[in-house]
């Protein structure tokens, strides 16, 4: 039993861990603009790690939240750009945007839902190729360049990310209202059951009469939804997207995903384990920059042993029962 | 104000050309010029790249008997490839290529060269000299340098200062140490991160200078997309008084708003993507013409100011 | 002479000890059978001998000497190999692969002439037409156990330690598998031989150890104990009645089938099953019968007319069968049937997650309806969080029969209802199929054990090539009766 808890709360550990050597580093570590900071950073790939949670639990991946990610908010940008002559800078546009990146989203996640299910191919494949051609697409729209939000809706716009609750500012809100609903779902609802079954063995699912398809079809629409409102909190911060955005979330998702106790091979989803293994890594970034640490060219480096070993203290356990 | 003038003199001597050799370009065999440049990843390529197909639709309206080929490549590996294609069933007769690394291309590009084709390199050198015909490049000493100097006159002794920089790799080293030797020693530099030319990661590392520091007196972003996030995570620390940022290679919104004459953003220093368009044209007349054209032309880079911030505004380019 | 035995074992895990002082010795040339119900200590003992487990006390002697093995190659190679009940095949090398694995023919370059020609020579001797050059993957579950049993021939055992060999072996497979036991105990390897089938045991066994709770309580020579007295001494009391009396099924059809046909495997099929009816469905492996059922269900592509007490319906689909009050038990526990890694409550409502809450699951009631299961099948887990794959054999079967009843449908189909199972669990299972069906519920069981068909069936139809061969019933129903439909020798009896 102890050594069960010690497995399952091993990333609550290293994420205090990580939290008592920042603060020892530096004093600035613990002030409330620095956590409002790490949190609201953390909460685009948070919120894409909770559904990417779903996904891998079921069994499946997804490499294309990244660019959906930036084609989305491109989407998002030129629809609010197009209709501001006309209905003018209010909400409304607003509005209209937000609901773009979310059915895009919604629609996105439901591409690659069907690609894997209706037409059966891999999902490693499906998304590569969806994560080439959403890369591809905003980089067009763009022309190459950057698509800026008219600067009258960027400024009406900008309080949706640095706003909020005192220094609680929405997109820590918004995640935490994702990650806990996420949570239950997984815990508690039908859905959440399913896509576990099905990620432990696809065909006991089917044979226990689950409809299978629809299950991983939904896991990825609901990855793409959450992309659509990460989206939708990412476009006031810098009010752009190019074809550099979004780069390299889908890795970094996925790495919360399993340092947070999911197993890859799916079965078991642990949507806590995934908030606690996007605070390690967005926490990781923040110290090295705070504390000249190491040379920045050995970041990269630090975050690779980092994510290694949170996975090997999981793995400990599970060996030791292997004899 | 030097690559204005470069550009008008090829204009020129196009014409020129076109003039001179009117008849006899009619029955000219046609040429075919191979481009090679990297994909737009990010603003300043992605402007570079839009100056690439503007100039060459520009040019193959002008000279019919001049056909280009145009690949964009993600990475050195593929470009080597796209080159050996163009060499292989495009039968180029001259290349025009921005080298996406300097030793990978090396070979390649020799292997063009001796085939007996004409070799333009832009921005980039390759690793060893005299392959090409003509060299066209910015200067990353230069810019580096322009920009130390404007730091080192305009702020006092003893000011604290932090650095952006790009993704590590030559040329990022040679604007900072030019950089840092402007400078000098009375300012100084407190801190020198990665944002890697881009806006969300300069963004997450200035977050994370504001909390470290209490007191800044002015950021170098080095890059103008860097630019954009340092300014959004300064206005969200409602420090925006407090210091000013410069950035780099001339993107239009920021000479828009030098223009405007918005204090946080005194100066610019060019680098400018319009580099492309003069080696293409530079290649084009070679073949149109004969007009000698070889040598080394280096475009250096000039501090924008609210003065003359008017001539270096590009409406139309996504950068 | 002893080549490997157990002196004074046991074993503990953590506070739990599940063998007392058990003593063991393999002697060579003889055929050692180890024999007890599912929880009774064989597969710890044969953990031991093969060095994947150390003993808490006693010792591991081999030639006499104490021994201890770290691990299971180590012991593979002073001679000692196990074939195991869950294969251990590379499913995606070749059977010529597998065999050889860890000890390829050839230097660094591999010889795979050799390795292909060793290998159809082993296949040979065990009479087995398998293709070296066949993926693993590509091969029947009986196939599998024959490339298992001729990876282990090929590694020169002096001793062989079997766990239920025969469990998924066809008749003649059977046979052959016999044949090399005779010809390896002749050329002097000491055999222990784990089987539920008890006649085999009798026919196999020169020696035979019985446990039970973790204790030898019986050892006997050839001819001592015959098939009663093994059971008996397993189970610790007089086991009669070993199959429940029949039933009296009503008039009334609570299923009518018409011409089904599953693409390729079954071709215009009839059957028709009546209330409180427990129909047998016999045939060798591969004849169609799980096809049938599975097409029956909705769960592979199928067509016909089907009629649940005389009104039509229309399966396309599991959820379609489980509406018309249809169930099917399927015959691979471990991989269609129970997902192992999970606990018990899981399992038993996977398949019925819309009886317990709408969107939110109530827990309270799955474990309510865990603890009317758990009563209802007597199911014995020590924990009720424990990962179901770790219960025995029996103990999942049981829990997925709970499942399987927990729609409660009037239709159930059981595809293999005791495979790999021990006896007085087999005895509870005959039980509650045919409570079920004095509930007035239709069964249909499908096995390959005849004595089991024989012994729970009203009626039972015989499938020859996805066609039934014949049906027979009362008196006609006898194990050459079966054996003829199936092999299509004569139609005397249909």
């Amino acid at each position: 039993m102890n050594r069960l808890n010690l497995h399952t709360l091993g990333p609550i550990v290293a994420l205090i861990a990580l939290i008592i050597l920042g603060a020892m580093l530096n004093p600035a570590f613990l002030a409330p603009a620095n956590i409002t900071n790490v949190l609201a950073r953390s909460a685009f790939i948070g919120m894409i790690a909770v559904g990417m949670t779903f996904v891998i639990t079921s069994g499946g991946l997804d490499l294309s939240v990244g660019s959906m990610a930036a084609f989305l908010a491109g989407v998002a940008i030129i629809a609010m750009n197009a209709v501001a002559p006309a209905l003018g800078v209010h909400w409304g546009t607003i509005l209209l945007g937000m609901g773009v990146a979310l059915l895009g989203g919604l629609a996105a996640g439901w591409l690659n839902g069907a690609l894997v299910t209706k037409a059966r191919i891999e999902p490693f494949i499906v998304t590569l190729g969806t994560m080439g051609i959403f890369r591809s697409l905003v980089t067009w729209l763009a022309d190459g360049g950057t698509l800026s939000l008219g600067s009258g809706l960027r400024t009406l716009y900008r309080p949706v990310y640095f706003g909020g609750i005192g220094w609680i500012t929405w997109p820590i809100i918004t995640f935490a209202v994702v990650a806990i609903i996420g949570e239950w779902m997984m815990r508690h609802s039908r859905f959440g059951r399913h896509v576990e079954a099905i990620g432990s063995n696809e065909r006991v699912a089917r044979y226990s009469g689950i409809d299978v398809n629809r299950v991983k079809l939904m896991t990825y629409v609901l990855l793409g939804l959450l992309v659509g409102l990460a989206v939708v909190l990412y476009v006031p911060r810098l009010g752009s997207a190019s074809g550099s955005t979004g780069v390299l979330w889908e890795l970094e998702a996925i790495a919360a995903v399993i340092i947070g106790g999911t197993a890859l091979k799916g079965g078991t989803g642990r949507v806590w384990g995934t908030v606690v293994g996007v605070l390690i890594l967005s926490l990781i970034d923040n110290i090295l920059n705070l504390a000249d640490l190491v040379s920045p060219y050995l970041n990269g480096a630090i975050q690779g042993v980092i994510i290694v070993l949170a996975v090997v203290l999981q793995r400990e356990k599970s060996t030791a029962d292997e004899r | 104000m030097q690559r204005r003038n470069l550009m008008k003199a090829a204009a020129l001597a196009a014409t020129l050309g076109m003039v001179a050799g009117a008849g006899h370009a009619q029955d000219a065999e046609k040429k075919v010029i191979g481009v090679s440049i990297p994909s737009a990843t990010h603003g300043f390529m992605g402007g570079l790249n839009w100056h690439a197909q503007d100039t060459i639709a520009r040019l193959g309206k002008a000279y019919p008997n001049l056909e280009f080929v145009l690949a964009t490549a993600g990475d050195a590996a593929k470009q080597v490839n796209d080159i050996e294609d163009m060499m292989a069933t495009r039968n180029i007769d001259g290349l025009v290529v921005l080298p996406f690394e300097s030793e990978p291309l090396t070979a390649p590009v020799k292997a063009v060269k001796e085939a007996g084709k004409f070799v333009t390199v832009v921005d980039r050198g390759l690793s060893e000299e005299g392959i090409e015909d003509l060299y066209v490049a910015g200067d990353n000493t230069a810019f580096g340098r322009v920009a130390g100097e404007y730091f080192k006159t305009h702020l006092p002794a003893g000011s604290k200062i932090v650095v952006l920089r790009g993704i590590p790799t030559t040329l990022d080293n040679e604007r900072v140490e030019a950089f840092q030797k402007a400078l000098g020693s009375d300012v100084e530099i407190l801190d020198m991160q990665h944002g890697n030319w881009n806006r969300d990661d300069a963004f997450t590392v200035m977050q994370d200078y504001l909390s470290k520091y209490p007191k800044i007196d002015a950021v170098w972003a080095a890059d103008d997309d860097m630019a954009i996030g340092v300014m959004e995570a300064i206005a969200a620390a409602n420090r925006t008084d407090e210091m000013w940022v410069i950035g780099g290679a001339g993107m239009k919104e920021i000479v828009k708003r030098i223009m405007d004459g918005d204090k946080q953003l005194p100066v610019n220093v060019t680098y400018p993507p319009a580099l492309i368009s003069s080696a293409i044209e530079m290649t084009a007349l070679r073949f149109v013409s004969n007009a000698p054209v070889t040598g080394r032309f280096i475009i250096g880079s000039q501090l924008i100011t609210p003065e003359n911030a008017a001539q270096f505004y590009y409406p139309d380019s996504p950068f | 002479m002893t080549v490997l035995a157990l002196r004074n074992v046991s074993k503990s895990f953590g506070p739990i000890e599940v063998l007392h002082g058990v003593d063991l010795a393999l002697e060579p040339g003889e055929v050692h059978a180890l024999i007890g119900e599912n929880g009774a200590g064989k597969s710890t003992i044969m953990k031991i001998l093969g060095g994947f487990l150390d003993p808490t006390t006693g010792d591991l002697l081999l030639d006499g000497q104490p021994r201890q093995f770290t691990s299971g190659p180590q012991a593979e190679a002073a001679g000692v190999v196990v074939i195991h009940q869950e294969f251990n095949l590379a499913p995606d090398l070749s059977v010529a692969a597998n065999v050889f694995l860890g000890r390829e023919a050839g230097g660094f370059r591999l010889d795979h002439r050799a390795m292909r020609e060793g290998t159809a020579d082993l296949l040979g001797q065990l009479h087995s037409p398998i293709d070296p050059d066949t993926l693993i993957r590509d091969l029947s579950v009986p196939d599998r156990q024959m490339v298992e049993i001729a990876k282990a021939l090929s590694r020169k055992a002096r001793v062989l330690i079997m766990d239920e060999p025969s469990a998924v072996l066809t008749h003649r497979e059977v046979g052959a598998l016999y044949e090399q036991i005779d010809r390896l105990r002749g050329q002097g390897v000491a055999i222990l031989y784990c089987s539920h089938r008890l006649d085999e045991v009798a026919h196999l066994a020169d020696r035979i150890t019985v446990l039970r709770d973790g204790r030898v309580v019986r050892q006997a020579l050839r001819g001592e104990l015959d098939e009663n007295g093994m059971a008996t001494a397993m189970v610790g009391r007089e086991l009669q009645d070993f199959y429940p009396p029949k039933g009296h099924p009503s008039d009334a059809l609570a299923l009518q089938v018409t011409g089904l046909t599953v693409p390729g495997e079954v071709h215009g099929v009839d059957l028709s099953l009546r209330q409180g009816e427990v129909l047998g469905i016999a045939g060798l492996v591969g004849s169609g019968r799980t096809e049938l059922a599975e097409g029956l269900v909705g769960l592979r592509p199928a067509s016909a007319e089907i009629r649940v007490n005389g009104q039509p319906v229309h399966i396309r689909e599991l959820r379609d069968a489980f509406a018309a009050g249809l169930a099917y038990l399927t015959e691979d526990r471990k991989e269609a049937g129970l997902l192992l890694e999970k606990d018990l409550r899981v399992n038993l409502t996977l398949a019925t997650l819309e009886r317990f809450g709408g969107f939110r699951i109530d827990t309270s009631a799955e474990d309510a309806a865990l603890d009317r299961a758990v009563a209802d099948f007597d199911i014995r887990a020590p924990r009720r969080d424990m990962q179901t794959g770790k219960l025995s054999g029996g103990n999942q079967q049981k829990l997925l029969l709970a499942k399987t009843m927990l729609p409660d449908p009037r239709i159930i189909i059981i595809d293999e209802p005791t495979r790999g199972i021990d006896v007085g669990t087999k005895r509870q299972i005959y039980a509650f199929i045919r409570k079920l069906a004095d509930e007035g519920r239709s069964l249909v069981v499908i096995s390959s054990e005849m004595t089991e068909v024989i012994g729970l069936s009203d009626r039972i139809l015989v499938m020859r090539g996805g066609r039934i061969a014949g049906e027979i019933s009362g008196p006609d129903m006898t194990e050459e009766n079966i054996v003829r439909l199936a092999m299509g020798v004569s139609s005397e009896a249909a």
